[in-house]
């Protein structure tokens, strides 16, 4: 229905635009039947190409042979089909309105046929995206949950017999295994503010040093022996960022920091301005990276065949979710070792500095 | 001052409930608690708490409803328990008239330090020309509100009048997360800019006058998307 009506008024004002310039042009510049007959076929051509199917195309031709007979040849405002070549210039005029329309026709059908294909293609990216995700999670998720689970039972089965200190063992290894599970379902929590379509975040003018202090803040809270010396320039940063999901990152290359450079060196947070970027480094002094894994530390399957068995030790998820939250933010990020141990380090653009008073 | 302190709960969820309600007997409140916001309400209007422990995700009402329901008669004390990534929520809870907010999951240590605090607040609020209220302390920063002084480790800081606007009335509130707009209210007034840009760059003046490392704060602590919240007054131990 509404196609037609589309139809219509695309048709109507086509011609409608045509005549008036065509009666403009004949007014004031020419007397000569040819240009306007140019007139409407540009006018023609233009409607079949917004217009659906062939119908609108050869009822406007029809139309525009009948103006031009009609208003602009010789005898004005009457019609008279017995003028010599005048069956030439209406089969012209139709021949032309028929080929652009099987023209646009097929080029309209080919640009749904692409566009569905690319949909299509993306929609199965995205599909084994999440695939890979979930299954990442659960593989996550299953350890310290049957952590939790073997050790709350071994107590509730036999309080009893179950010595003071072995009880406090127990609770303590439930905590931890706990908080780390909390600490996934941030990250995947932290995942789900990223648009899905657009993949981009909402941004807004962000202090660096209160991320970083927030950052260093909930590590503490979470690590509380955690030993950081943080550092930020002097001059005060204002950048444009999703601010949750920056601490998220910070928060996430501190803990690997920690528990994975089996080092109890302070691990040094530090910010570095550029003229366009500011970079944050995250540097530790323990064992280093393997350096086969360097490769695909963020593609967030990097465990997968790891000789270390225990899931804890896999970084996988929460340096793909940075990688991810980077990408979303235009920014970029990588690792490398160095002489002492680890280093990562991601960098935000500045974005447009606006200046208020 | 022997006399327990009456704490109501308003939370749905029963497991949450049930801890939060071992941890406050253990620490020598009276607590009582409801499953819903009118159960809730109608508790906190028949049982006078001296503090209310609000979940904003109940069933049957909209949280922040609830808190200006209980705003319209009572100015007892409110902490809202919330998710982390809802900061707008928080945001709204505290400037519908919520004392504070604590995020999900927490440790009852720092539950019970947030409840010390707002009701430490809530008892002050109460006595006229409380004695502790012209001088700020903690570690080693005081603020001497009479004389207009503030020092770090005995040196005196100069700050500019907005500045000192600033820190004051963090202070006055401290231990209580104060939104940016709330700020940005009181100190440039209520027809401001809300664009936080101007308070983030005295934010970080002050700090560079008075932290030793600005990025690991000891006395202003920011919460990200929401405001400010300065370390407890000593004074008031």
């Amino acid at each position: 229905m509404s196609t037609t009506l589309k139809n219509c008024i695309v048709t109507v004002s086509g011609l409608t635009a045509a005549t008036v310039a065509a009666f403009l042009f004949y007014r004031y510049v020419s007397g000569n039947s040819g240009n306007i007959s140019l007139i409407y076929i540009l006018a023609l051509v233009t409607i079949v190409r917004f217009t659906d199917g062939y119908l609108p195309g050869m009822i406007a031709s029809v139309i525009a042979v009948v103006c031009v007979n009609y208003l602009f040849t010789y005898p004005y405002f009457e019609l008279n089909f017995t003028l010599s070549g005048y069956p030439v210039s209406f089969l012209g005029m139709f021949g032309v309105t028929f080929l652009t329309s099987t023209m646009t026709a097929n080029m309209k059908e080919q640009a749904r046929t692409i566009a569905e294909k690319d949909k299509l293609l993306s929609e199965t990216e995205k599909e084994k995206m999440r695939a890979n995700l979930l299954r990442a999670v659960s593989h996550d998720l299953r350890t310290p949950l049957t952590g939790i689970i073997g050790a709350s039972s071994s107590y509730l089965e036999n309080p009893a017999l179950l010595p003071e200190e072995e009880k406090i063992a127990i609770m303590t290894h439930i905590h931890e295994d706990a908080n780390w599970l909390l600490n996934m379902v941030e990250n995947l929590l932290a995942v789900t503010r990223i648009h899905d379509q657009s993949s981009t975040v909402k941004k807004t003018d962000e202090s660096v040093e209160e991320i970083v202090s927030a950052a260093i803040l909930r590590l503490k809270k979470r690590l509380p022996e955690a030993a950081v010396n943080v550092s930020v320039p002097d001059e005060l940063l204002i950048i444009p960022m999703d601010a949750i999901l920056i601490e998220q990152v910070l928060i996430n290359l501190l803990e690997n920091a920690i528990i994975h450079s089996q080092s109890k060196e302070p691990i040094l947070c530090y910010v570095d301005d550029d003229n366009a970027t500011v970079t944050f480094h995250v540097k530790d002094y323990g064992i280093g990276i393997d350096p086969e894994r360097l490769g695909n530390i963020f593609d967030g399957n990097s465990y997968i065949g790891n000789k270390e068995s225990d899931s804890k030790k896999g970084m996988g998820i929460g340096l793909s979710i940075c990688k991810t939250i980077l990408t979303a933010h235009g920014g970029t990020i990588n690792a490398r070792n160095h002489a002492q141990g680890a280093e990562f380090y991601f960098t935000l653009p500045k974005g447009e500095t606006h200046h208020e008073s | 001052m022997n006399l327990k302190h009456e704490i109501l709960l308003i939370e749905d969820e029963r497991n949450i409930c049930n801890f939060i309600m071992t941890a406050l007997r253990t620490h020598d409140y009276k607590a009582s608690s409801a499953g819903n916001a009118s159960g809730g309400l109608s508790a906190a209007a028949s049982g006078c708490p001296d503090l209310i422990l609000l979940d904003l995700g109940l069933p049957d009402m909209d949280g922040i409803d609830v808190i200006r329901n209980i705003r319209e008669w009572s100015n007892v004390p409110i902490i809202v328990i919330s998710a982390r990534t809802q900061e707008t929520e928080k945001v709204e809870a505290l400037d519908a008239g919520a004392d504070d907010y604590i995020t999900k999951p927490f440790g009852t240590s720092e539950l019970m330090a947030r409840i010390r605090t707002a009701l430490r607040r809530s008892t002050l609020s109460g006595v006229v020309s409380a004695p502790a209220e012209n001088r700020y302390k903690a570690r080693d920063l005081v603020i001497d509100y009479d004389r207009h002084i503030v020092t770090v480790n005995g040196t005196i800081v100069h700050f500019t009048q907005i500045e000192y606007k600033i820190l004051t009335f963090l202070a006055r509130n401290a231990g209580k997360v104060i939104t940016y707009d709330t700020l940005i209210t009181h100190v440039w007034g209520p027809f401001a800019d809300s664009n936080n840009r101007i308070l983030r760059v005295n934010m970080a003046n002050i700090r560079r006058k008075m932290e030793q490392n600005p990025a690991d704060p000891q006395y202003i602590f920011t919460e990200i998307g929401i405001g400010y919240r300065m370390i407890d007054n000593e004074n008031l131990e």
